[in-house]
Formats: C-alpha cells, sequence, structure tokens
C-alpha cells in the first residue's frame, strides 16, 4: 500500500468512525424507584433480609440496582423516585456530583453526558454507608462512541463482557435493625453475607450474568464495582487477568498480569480474562468468611470460569 | 533426547554461544512430596492452637522450579505429591480429605486441586511445568473447605526460579540480571483466628474473622528485639524478599530503620509476573492472594533495618492491636 492510499484509508476511515459515531449517539433514559422490601440468599447459610435497593420496576427492590449503560457521547438522563420513607440521593461515583437529599416521595432527575468510557459505582451516599449497605448501589458501564467491544476508544478488544457488583450485608446488626427503623450502631460491622451481583455463591457460580462461560480463544471484560465496605480480594483460577483500570485509572500496555486483585470499599476494575485453555476453574475472594454465606462455605463471593 | 544428538545440541550450543560454550541441560523433574500432620504450637500468650501443616512446618518448605534463559527449550517439571495415611488428620464429610492448589500456576482442571471441579481428596500428585516468564513467588496450599484449611496452616512458598541454560540455579528472580540478589527470604504473610481451628462444617463461626495472631514466615515477631524472621548481611549487597500473601485480611509492607524511617524499596515481580518497569517504592499493599518480590541494598554503613507487615482490618484499613510483625536485617 503506497503512503496516499494509506492516508485515504486513515480519512475514510475517521470520516466513517465520526458517521458511526454521530448516528449512535443516543439519549438514554432510565428511571430508578427506591423502594423497601427484601432481599434473598438462596441455598445453604441463606436468608431474607430487609433490604432497599433501586429498581427499574416500581413495587420491589433490585440488589445490586440495575446496570446502567452508555457510550461516549450519549445524553442520559436518570429519573430517581423516592419511594421511600427516608432521604436518599444518587450519586454516580467520577460521574455526577449532586449529592442532594431526595425526600421521601420526591423525585430528582440527573442528566450528564456520558463522556469517559469505563465502570462506575452509583451509590446513595447518605446516612453514614446505612442506605448503601441495605443495597442502594449498582454499576453504570460506558462504552467507547463507536460501540464496539474495547474497553475504550482504541482500547483493547474482548469477546464479551461481565459485571461483577460486589458487596456485603450485616444481617443481624444493620439489615435487620435499619429495616425496621431502628438505629445502627454503625462503629461495628460484621457483615455475614457476601455477594457479587446480588447472589450467593451458590447461585453466582450457575448465573449466567456473572460467569465468565465461553470457548477457548475468547476473552471477557469483566467490570468489577465494589458497592460494600469490606476490600474484596479476588483470586482468579486458570489463567491471570490483564488489568486495563483501577478506579477508574487506565493502564498502560503492557498490562499488568495477576492471579490476585483488591477492590476496596467502593473501588472499581476493569480487568480482562483470556479464556486459553479447556476447563472449569473458579473465581473467589481470598478471605475467609467472605466466602461464605454464614458460614456455609462457597455460598460467598465465588463465580465459575468455563471455558470449552 | 539420545545422548548422540545431545552431544550435537552442546557442541552447536557452544559454537553459538562462543566464548560462553555452555552445555544444555536436561529437563529436570521435580519430585517433591507432602503429607499432612498435626502441630500444636504455643502462641506468644501462652495459648496452644492447633494447625496442620505440610510434612510438619509452618509454613511449609519451599518449593522450587527452574525455568530456563530464552534460547533454550528445557523445561523443568513439578510433580508435588501429596501423600495421604491413616494418621493424616481430617475434618468430617463433606470437608474431609486435602488437596495442594498451585496458587497462580493456571494448571489444567485436573491439577487445579480443587474438590468442586472433581479433583480427589485422598492424595494425588500435582504436576506444572512452568515457563521462563513465569519466574516470580506462588504458594501451595490445600484448597478444600479453604475457609478452615487454609487457616489450619496447610500453605507453603511454591518458587518459580530461573536456573542458567545449563541448569545451574541462579540468584535473580528472573532471567533479567537487574534482578540478581545476594540474600532471598521468603516473608509468608499469615493471619490466625483460633475459634477456626476448632470450629468443624459449616459453622457461623465462619461468618466472622476475628485474628488473633499476626505472622511473617510462621512467627509471630511482635518486636524489633524477637522478630519473626532475621537475616544477617554483609554492606551494599541486595536482598531480595519474597512477599506471599496467605493472609486472610488487608496488610501493608515496609521496610524501616531503627528510627522508623521508611527505606526504599524494588518490586520487580508480583503474582509470578515481572513488571514491565520495576517500581520503586516505600510502602507496598499486599492482599490476600498476592504475592510480590522486591529488592532492596543495604547500606555501606553497618545498622539494622526492620522490614515489616502491618495487618490490618478489611473495612477501613484501620491497623489491628499488635498487628505488626516484624522482621529483622542487620549488616
Amino acid at each position: 500500500m503506497t503512503w496516499q492510499c494509506r492516508l485515504l484509508g486513515r480519512i475514510m476511515a475517521a470520516i466513517l468512525l465520526f458517521a458511526v459515531g454521530a448516528t449512535e449517539a443516543a439519549v438514554r433514559n432510565y428511571t430508578l424507584y427506591i423502594t423497601a422490601g427484601s432481599h434473598t440468599i438462596n441455598g445453604a447459610g441463606g436468608a431474607t433480609l430487609s433490604a432497599w435497593g433501586y429498581s427499574d420496576v416500581a413495587g420491589s427492590p433490585k440488589i445490586p440496582g440495575p446496570v446502567l449503560t452508555a457510550y461516549e457521547g450519549d445524553t442520559v438522563n436518570i429519573t430517581v423516585v423516592n419511594n421511600h420513607t427516608l432521604n436518599h440521593n444518587f450519586v454516580i461515583q467520577g460521574v455526577t456530583t449532586d449529592a442532594t437529599a431526595i425526600a421521601p416521595g420526591g423525585n430528582r432527575v440527573y442528566s450528564f453526558t456520558a463522556s469517559t468510557a469505563g465502570s462506575y459505582l452509583y451509590s446513595d451516599t447518605l446516612n453514614s454507608a446505612i442506605n448503601r449497605e441495605m443495597g442502594l448501589y449498582g454499576a453504570l458501564l460506558v462504552g467507547p462512541a463507536d460501540g464496539s467491544n474495547k474497553a475504550w476508544t482504541n482500547g483493547p478488544s474482548y469477546s464479551f463482557q461481565r459485571t461483577w457488583v460486589i458487596g456485603e450485608m450485616d444481617k443481624v446488626r444493620w439489615n435487620d435493625v435499619a429495616g425496621s427503623g431502628g438505629t445502627v450502631n454503625t462503629s461495628i460491622y460484621k457483615p455475614n453475607y457476601f455477594l457479587m451481583n446480588g447472589l450467593g455463591g451458590f447461585d453466582a457460580m450457575g448465573d449466567p450474568n456473572t460467569t465468565i462461560d465461553g470457548v477457548v480463544g475468547t476473552s471477557a471484560l469483566v467490570r468489577i464495582v465494589n458497592g460494600g465496605q469490606f476490600s474484596h480480594a479476588l483470586h482468579f483460577h486458570g489463567n491471570h487477568v490483564q488489568v486495563l483500570t483501577i478506579n477508574g485509572v487506565r493502564q498502560i500496555s503492557p498490562y499488568k498480569l495477576v492471579d490476585a486483585i483488591n477492590i476496596p470499599p467502593m473501588g472499581t476494575a476493569d480487568v480482562l480474562y483470556v479464556l486459553n485453555q479447556l476447563g472449569e476453574y473458579p473465581m473467589h475472594v481470598h478471605t475467609a468468611q467472605m466466602e461464605t454465606a454464614n458460614g456455609v462455605y462457597l455460598n460467598g463471593v465465588a463465580t465459575m470460569i468455563m471455558m470449552h | 533426547m539420545f545422548p548422540a544428538n545431545r552431544m550435537k545440541l552442546s557442541l552447536v550450543a557452544a559454537l553459538l554461544c562462543a566464548p560462553l560454550a555452555y552445555t544444555t541441560a536436561q529437563a529436570a523433574n521435580i519430585n517433591v512430596t507432602r503429607n499432612v500432620s498435626s502441630l500444636n504450637k504455643t502462641m506468644s500468650d501462652g495459648v496452644r492452637v492447633t494447625f496442620w501443616t505440610f510434612s510438619g512446618a509452618l509454613p511449609a518448605a519451599a518449593v522450587e522450579v527452574g525455568v530456563y534463559p530464552d534460547g533454550t527449550t528445557t523445561t523443568d517439571t513439578l510433580n508435588l505429591t501429596l501423600s495421604m495415611g491413616m494418621m493424616t488428620p481430617q475434618d468430617s464429610a463433606p470437608y474431609n480429605g486435602h488437596t495442594i492448589h498451585m496458587h497462580g500456576a493456571d494448571v489444567k482442571t485436573s491439577e487445579d486441586g480443587v474438590p468442586e471441579t472433581y479433583n480427589d481428596v485422598n492424595g494425588d500428585t500435582y504436576t506444572w511445568t512452568p515457563t521462563r516468564d513465569m519466574a516470580g513467588s506462588y504458594m501451595y496450599h490445600c484448597h478444600v473447605h479453604t475457609v478452615k484449611h487454609l487457616e489450619m496452616g496447610m500453605y507453603g512458598p511454591l518458587i518459580v526460579r530461573p536456573k542458567n541454560a545449563s541448569g545451574t540455579w541462579l540468584n535473580q528472580l528472573t532471567h533479567n540480571t537487574a534482578t540478581a540478589y545476594d540474600y532471598v527470604q521468603n516473608y509468608v504473610l499469615s493471619t490466625v483466628d483460633p475459634a477456626y481451628h476448632t470450629a468443624t462444617g459449616d459453622s457461623t463461626v465462619f461468618a466472622d474473622y476475628n485474628p488473633k495472631y499476626y505472622m511473617i514466615a510462621g512467627n509471630e515477631g511482635k518486636t524489633t528485639g524477637a522478630p519473626a524472621i532475621s537475616l544477617t548481611a554483609a554492606k551494599s549487597k541486595k536482598v531480595a524478599l519474597r512477599l506471599i500473601g496467605i493472609h486472610s485480611v488487608s496488610s501493608t509492607f515496609t521496610v524501616k530503620d531503627g528510627s522508623g524511617n521508611a527505606k526504599p524499596f524494588t518490586i520487580y515481580t508480583q503474582d509470578g509476573r515481572a513488571l514491565a518497569t520495576p517500581q520503586s517504592v516505600t510502602s507496598l499493599d499486599i492482599s490476600p492472594g498476592q504475592r510480590f518480590d522486591v529488592i532492596f541494598t543495604t547500606p555501606s554503613t553497618a545498622g539494622t533495618w526492620y522490614p515489616q507487615v502491618t495487618y490490618k482490618n478489611l473495612r477501613d484499613g484501620g491497623t489491628y492491636t499488635n498487628g505488626t510483625v516484624y522482621g529483622r536485617v542487620t549488616f
């Protein structure tokens, strides 16, 4: 190819990219209802806990809240309706700054242009972390403007993505107390339920939205968002992961290869898991109690990696 | 390989690499066997805690497997055998039996030591053939009911260490000569909640973790005067520490002098992979499951430094009471 050809190609690609980006820039409207109710961890050790959640359907909470998605350049309008009896708010860490309380019965609209591809935590920042602990958190995912399967424009490619919203609940000291209108002693937090996408491990190991499940040669972009108050030290079997972002900060190629990554409270990370050999492997937290549901092994933060 | 072929290869290698003229090493099979045995240990407060160990040591003795320089096709293969018998300490079903998981080794499912993915819990041989890009620190640990079996002490260092082309161990972290060291020690980080040592099955004891003892290399080293691990080194020499996190809380590693001033050290590998750019720091957070290989240089004047680990809670990083464990390097 001559240099003129290459140049022409680049110009055409730029026009195409611009055109695609322009046509795909969209307005994305979401409505989240803050709702009180309960959340159930299935399987041995599981329980039904009082919980508050953001839900896309009025009436029952969703733990974590729905995954919100947008692409760079999109206009995002999120209406948050407070159907609970306490003040709440809605802050997307690194994206929105309006932390104003929404009174019971009120609502508030958050509008922004999605600007930087990545994974973000949204949560209720009020009430000394009690609101968040009760389940008011979730993830916003922003993809590149051209809608491609890349972590960011010209960034690493992936075949499919998974979102792991992790967290914990202290049933006796927090959920039971706050759920019945009592005062939580926030200085003591001994969570006994550890969740991936709201699930205990027994469910998470079979949940198609949580497991890394694909054919050898593909790769998974795993977006990890910690809505909890504990650090989660996640350990991958089967392969190391490439660390692409940490707390929204893009890393530089060649990406660090690790088999254990720590996600601190309200931290985020994007990692790339390359499915490079046949087999079945666990991914689990490497801290004792966090692998359990109230002491029952593997009903905590654990899922499966299936390569076929 | 037939001897004649090997001679030919050696000759070719000698010609190619003249004047170094080394011979190509033969692949080594590194066969290591561990059993499981109980160990009663008297802790610093006089309380006796029962541990389960691999072959009687807490942490278990290090296992080393070699990798060879660029341009050689030789590999070492580790065959790590878990031997079990009538006397092996056991929990009751469903958490009976033991395995060995080579943490970070990314082996085939059948070598991974995870009972939930069909690995035998009654003794097995676990095989791994690491490649040269995998030089660094790993660990081996039991993967049965890990909330208890790790806590019981079933862990040890697993080191992938460079060899030269003729099969001699190198005192380097990787084949990069910048990682050469004069001394090396394994700092295995672990914590102990004695309640986990007596609970069995799916007990609610395992829903909460309250560490009481903090260790490096299986010892509490609560003061600089009684460190958990010590080393006598020469002045102006390189000391490599392999930091291996099998603890169950957060932690921070530092190297301090007698006055508490933090000294810089360089991180060369993390989780058994060389960092693209080595990092010089004065503080390093080590989370459960992570490994880092670091090097510092002793000063040109005599003295003592204290590499140390401060264990912190998972919620806000607050330091535990008596949560700092000291090592000591005298030069």
